[in-house]
């Protein structure tokens, strides 16, 4: 087949020292990046952009390459050590990655978190290399009906991911994708809450809502505790997983790779809205949902797999159409456009070498993933030594550079030092901080996708029930929102009962 | 407390250490530029604002010496990277971008910034804009395309940039003059090209240059250019004029602007780097490539493209 | 809101037999709910500065807002209603603070000391430049956090700063603050000493 004969091209071209170290220096680059708080990946790529202008077209993408490798799953180490996600994809790994480490499980969630990562990153990967011509023909006849139908799927996972009341989720979602309102509106170029000040023009930026209440809070925690960061003592359960262990959450993984292979070519939705889909899908699907949130191990193997297996996926309409759907490919655009390579199907005939030098360096990079990921990751616990306050020090002055970094924007270090006063009042009371992130990520999106949608049909919204692939999505989400309260409905039944029994035995 | 005290008396002893630097004296014009000069970007990386402006600072940076790193501020339709720009210290030392889109927001009262608060070094890039439809539109011709909206009223749609933009006033004459299609607002690029080549609208409104990719594979066609004349890239497109509605005058510019009050010196040393970047081979092939060569327009002339322009926009949007 | 959330207690606490003691505890459980109603009702008085009509078709700019903040109202008063009838109830707060470990004390002079210097921080930022700034912010915090020896925490925070500098201002070329008139010629200063201007 013709494809494996580009390919083994591609490795041969991938594994000559030049290019391979370039990926090694991009993972490295990545990894570090990301599980630096504040710091995400889309920052650190923005960031190598000059650097590429050295570099062969082909190395430029292999850096970046490397880098998106790297920084989706760098982020989960801080995350699953600190509690502080190093960028909003690890956002889950902080719900069942830290109470493993304060369980004294560190090493083990670190080891889940590489090996889904990993395997989710890698079948994304093959997909890129086998499947990217029939994928992006099936991503073109997405528009923006189904755009919004996945987008309303993301927003109802909050309900999944939601502890108790369902209601308080909600409405945290609801402030969020309010506050993703702020600033000039995507069809009318009309300024929205900007109360007469021109920096809120500019909107607020998700990365730096997320930086604020999930850093500060984390920091300001850590000096009004003075605690102990440094890893415990590791017993028989610190050990790394056996192969066994993996097997046991093969279908966790399995299922964020699926989740996270799909949503990675939806434009705008990515690695983040693709982790918690998992977490949520996985709450239900592994039949442990009840101790979710306790440091469960499948709901820390399936948002990692997920939030690796974007990586790929997102590639697919980049190389095959020239369409970057994120943040992160639309960088990529960049450096090949600057070196005068347009990418799209032209590209696959004009120099095919190029486009299996990518699958295959993304083959590569997610591999090598692993040992840069375990050797970040025993640097990180190296660095946990320091003294707390040293680290929480450095933890803001990061997050005040990441936010700035987003945009180079100083207003954005405002917001994002607003809501880490905000985080903190809510993680001292309780009020879910996830849901508002997710609103302010996907909020924006549900917006333009619905104003265009109604644009474009004549303000008919049944086109939503209608096209098939956005009422199919609906009716998912829908049912995915019912079957994420049942539990919790269920047992407000049998509590209801319990009551009325009581009470009718008057006993009380 | 002790300790404090120490501790104390090391960060003022460091202070004392870096006061003589206090006096060293601001920059001297004479030895412009004798540090990194800032190039604000006034949108995200991947653009055409970025594009112009990454290659543009690449091949300033031998000319002058000096490094130019990017920073991309974008927010408010290049507005935030404006006010930042604007606010900076006129020395020459910051330098951005200014381009059409932004000027347009200005007649929508985005931002708070006017022409009056830069001086532009030079319009480096232009561009009219074009309707494309995918290859296999039935619509195959201008004359088609027009005949079918002219019997069809509202029933074409166009993928655009917005409300409010020069894509919305070009068919807003286009309605004037009996064409009308409905305006389908994409605020992402990269989904307002995938439109018409899913086929989920009919045409888009486009400069080449965004779309170059996808005229070279042969997935959009050129149906029309908004210009006096042809365009030398595409000499069998037929101008609107020629396809009976005249319209002209909406080009998509861009620019290299610093703070109005930056002194002469400073702006003639830039203009000259920036006029031979654009005699380059390179930059000649970057803009081969992009459809927006022309021949860079500077001084009055350029300051009066963008009054101009802010001026046409917000006649024609009725404020 | 805070003492209504039951301040540090186990999320898992076994409520208490009854919480219905009186008027003060339900206004505070019944504030947060509540504030976002009023919030949610009062936001969209606020959200265009413009009054000239919106240019085009469609729905308008203020109409995915206005939904949204319908829906938030909607969901704040369902939050008000439920503790309005769990304190008739005497049940207890659903919500609690993120579980504290046993044991653990929660210095909140502290917390907020740490709050004031973190916005303290970033709003000297633009004035005085980032490294001054930086140096300064982390010498405190370390002090804060209870690292006292002068000679760990003042190099800290200048090989810790210079680093910084070099990575995000040298390498990675980000346009960094330098703070404004005097500042400005420290930092400029500073950073050509440091070879990365």
């Amino acid at each position: 087949m013709e494809t494996f004969e580009l390919l083994g091209m591609g490795f041969q071209s991938a594994f000559a020292l030049g290019a391979f170290l370039t990926i090694v220096t991009g993972l490295l680059v990545g990894v570090v990046a990301g599980a630096l708080p504040g710091i995400s990946f889309v920052n650190a790529m923005a960031m190598s952009l000059p650097f590429t202008y050295v570099m062969t077209p082909t190395n430029a993408m292999l850096f970046l390459g490397g880098i998106y490798v790297g920084g989706v799953f760098g982020g989960s180490i801080s995350a699953i050590m600190i509690n502080v996600p190093g960028t909003p994809a690890s956002l889950p790994a902080c719900w069942d990655g830290y109470p493993m480490t304060q369980k004294g499980e560190v090493r083990r969630a670190l080891s889940i978190a590489i090996t889904a990562s990993a395997t989710g990153g890698l079948c994304s990967a093959l997909l890129l290399a086998f499947a990217a011509a029939p994928f992006a023909t099936f991503a073109l006849r997405f528009s923006q009906p189904e755009f919004f139908a996945a987008t309303v799927l993301g927003l109802i996972s909050v309900i999944a991911i939601s502890k108790d009341r369902p209601v308080i989720s909600l409405l945290s979602m609801l402030i969020g994708i309010t506050v993703g309102t702020v600033g000039v509106d995507p069809l009318y170029g009309i300024a929205r809450f900007s109360f007469g000040v021109p920096a809120m023009q500019s909107g607020i930026d998700f990365v730096v809502v997320m930086i604020g209440l999930f850093a500060i809070g984390e920091v300001i925690d850590l000096l009004a505790t003075n605690r102990d960061l440094r890893p415990k003592k590791t017993g028989s359960k610190g050990l790394p997983i056996g192969l066994r262990d993996l097997w046991r959450i093969k279908g966790a993984i399995a299922r964020g790779t699926g989740i996270g292979c799909l949503l990675g070519v939806i434009p705008g939705a990515g690695a983040t809205p693709g982790a918690v889909i998992a977490y949520g899908v996985e709450k239900q699907a592994s039949g442990r949902g009840a101790e979710f949130g306790t440091g469960v191990e499948q709901g820390l193997a399936a948002p990692e797999a997920a939030k690796n297996a974007t990586t790929g996926s997102a590639m697919v309409p980049l190389l095959t159409l020239g369409i970057p759907g994120s943040a992160a490919t639309a960088i990529m655009l960049a450096a090949m456009m600057l070196h005068g390579v347009n990418p799209g199907p032209l590209l696959f005939l004009s120099d095919p070498s190029m486009v299996y030098t990518i699958f295959a360096a993304m083959i590569i990079a997610n591999l090598l993933m692993i040992a840069a990921g375990i050797g970040v990751a025993q640097c990180f616990s190296t660095l946990m030594r320091t003294p707390p306050a040293v680290l929480a020090a450095f933890i803001v002055v990061l997050s005040v550079l990441g936010a700035y970094g987003v945009r180079n924007n100083i207003f954005d270090v405002y917001v994002c030092l607003f809501f880490g006063v905000i985080g903190w009042v809510m993680k001292r009371t309780g009020f879910p901080s996830a849901p508002l992130v997710l609103g302010v990520i996907l909020g924006p999106l549900a917006e333009r996708y619905f104003m265009t949608t109604l644009a474009n049909f004549k303000q008919d919204w049944t086109v939503f029930f209608t096209r098939p692939i956005s009422g199919t999505i609906l009716v998912l989400a829908f049912a995915f929102g019912l079957w994420s309260l049942y539990p919790g409905m269920k047992s407000a039944a049998s509590s209801l009962a319990r009551r009325r029994r009581l009470a009718s035995g008057g006993e009380r | 407390m002790a300790p404090y005290v120490r501790t104390a008396a090391l960060l003022v002893g460091t202070a004392l250490l870096t006061a003589p630097f206090l006096h060293s004296p601001a920059p001297a014009q004479a030895d412009y530029p004798s540090r990194p000069i800032e190039t604000i970007v006034t949108f995200g990386p991947g653009g055409g604002a970025d594009l112009m402006g990454r290659q543009m600072a690449r091949l300033i940076e031998p000319l002058l010496g000096v490094s130019l790193p990017v920073s991309n501020v974008a927010g408010a339709s290049g507005n935030a990277g404006l006010t930042r720009l604007k606010t900076s210290e006129p020395d020459g030392y910051t330098i951005g971008t200014l381009i059409s889109l932004t000027v347009a927001s200005w007649a929508s009262n985005i931002g708070d910034n006017a022409p009056e608060d830069f001086r532009i070094i030079a319009v480096v890039q232009s561009s009219p804009s074009f309707l494309f439809v995918s290859a296999n539109s039935p619509h195959q011709t201008v004359e088609a395309l027009f005949e079918h909206a002219r019997e069809n009223p509202g029933a074409l749609t166009v993928a655009t940039s917005g409300y409010g933009t020069q894509d919305d006033v070009t068919l807003q004459l286009l309605a004037e003059g009996g064409v009308e299609m409905a305006n389908v607002p994409f605020e992402a690029p990269a989904e307002r090209y995938a439109s018409p080549i899913g086929g989920h609208t009919d045409v888009i409104y486009e400069e080449p240059g965004d779309v170059a990719q996808f005229l070279k594979s042969g997935q959009l066609k050129a149906l029309v250019v908004f210009s006096r004349e042809r365009h030398p890239e595409f000499p069998d497109v037929p101008t609107s004029a020629e396809a009976g509605i005249d319209i002209a005058d909406l080009d998509n510019f861009r620019t290299i602007a610093v703070p109005a009050a930056t002194p002469d010196a400073i702006v003639a040393r830039l203009e000259e780097a920036v006029l031979s970047a654009t005699a380059s081979e390179e930059w000649n092939a970057f803009c081969q490539q992009t459809y927006t060569c022309i021949e860079p327009v500077t001084g009055e002339a350029a300051q009066t493209t963008i009054t101009a322009f802010r001026d046409l926009i917000a006649k024609r949007l009725g404020n | 809101m805070n003492r209504a959330a039951g301040g540090d207690r186990l999320s898992e606490a076994p409520p208490e037999p009854s919480s219905r003691q009186g008027w003060a505890p339900l206004a505070l459980r019944l504030l947060a709910p509540a504030s976002f109603l009023v919030a949610a009702l009062v936001l969209p008085a606020f959200m265009l500065n413009t009054t000239r009509p919106f240019r085009g078709s469609g729905l308008g700019p203020a109409a995915w807002p206005q939904a949204m903040l319908a829906l938030t109202a909607v969901c704040a008063a369902i939050w008000l209603a439920q503790e309005f009838l769990a304190w008739r109830r005497g049940r207890e707060a659903p919500l609690a603070a993120e579980a504290a470990r046993p044991g653990e004390a929660y210095s909140y002079v502290k917390a907020v000391i740490g709050l004031v210097m973190i916005v303290a921080y970033g709003w000297l930022l633009p004035v005085a430049g980032f490294p001054i700034v930086t140096a300064c912010f982390i010498a405190l915090w370390c002090i804060l956090g209870g690292l006292r020896n002068p000679f760990a925490v003042v190099p800290l925070s200048l090989v810790g700063t210079g680093v910084l500098l070099w990575v995000f201002m040298g390498l990675a070329l980000m346009p960094l603050n330098r703070g404004q008139g005097v500042f400005d010629r420290i930092s400029i200063a500073l950073l050509q000493m440091l070879g990365i201007y």
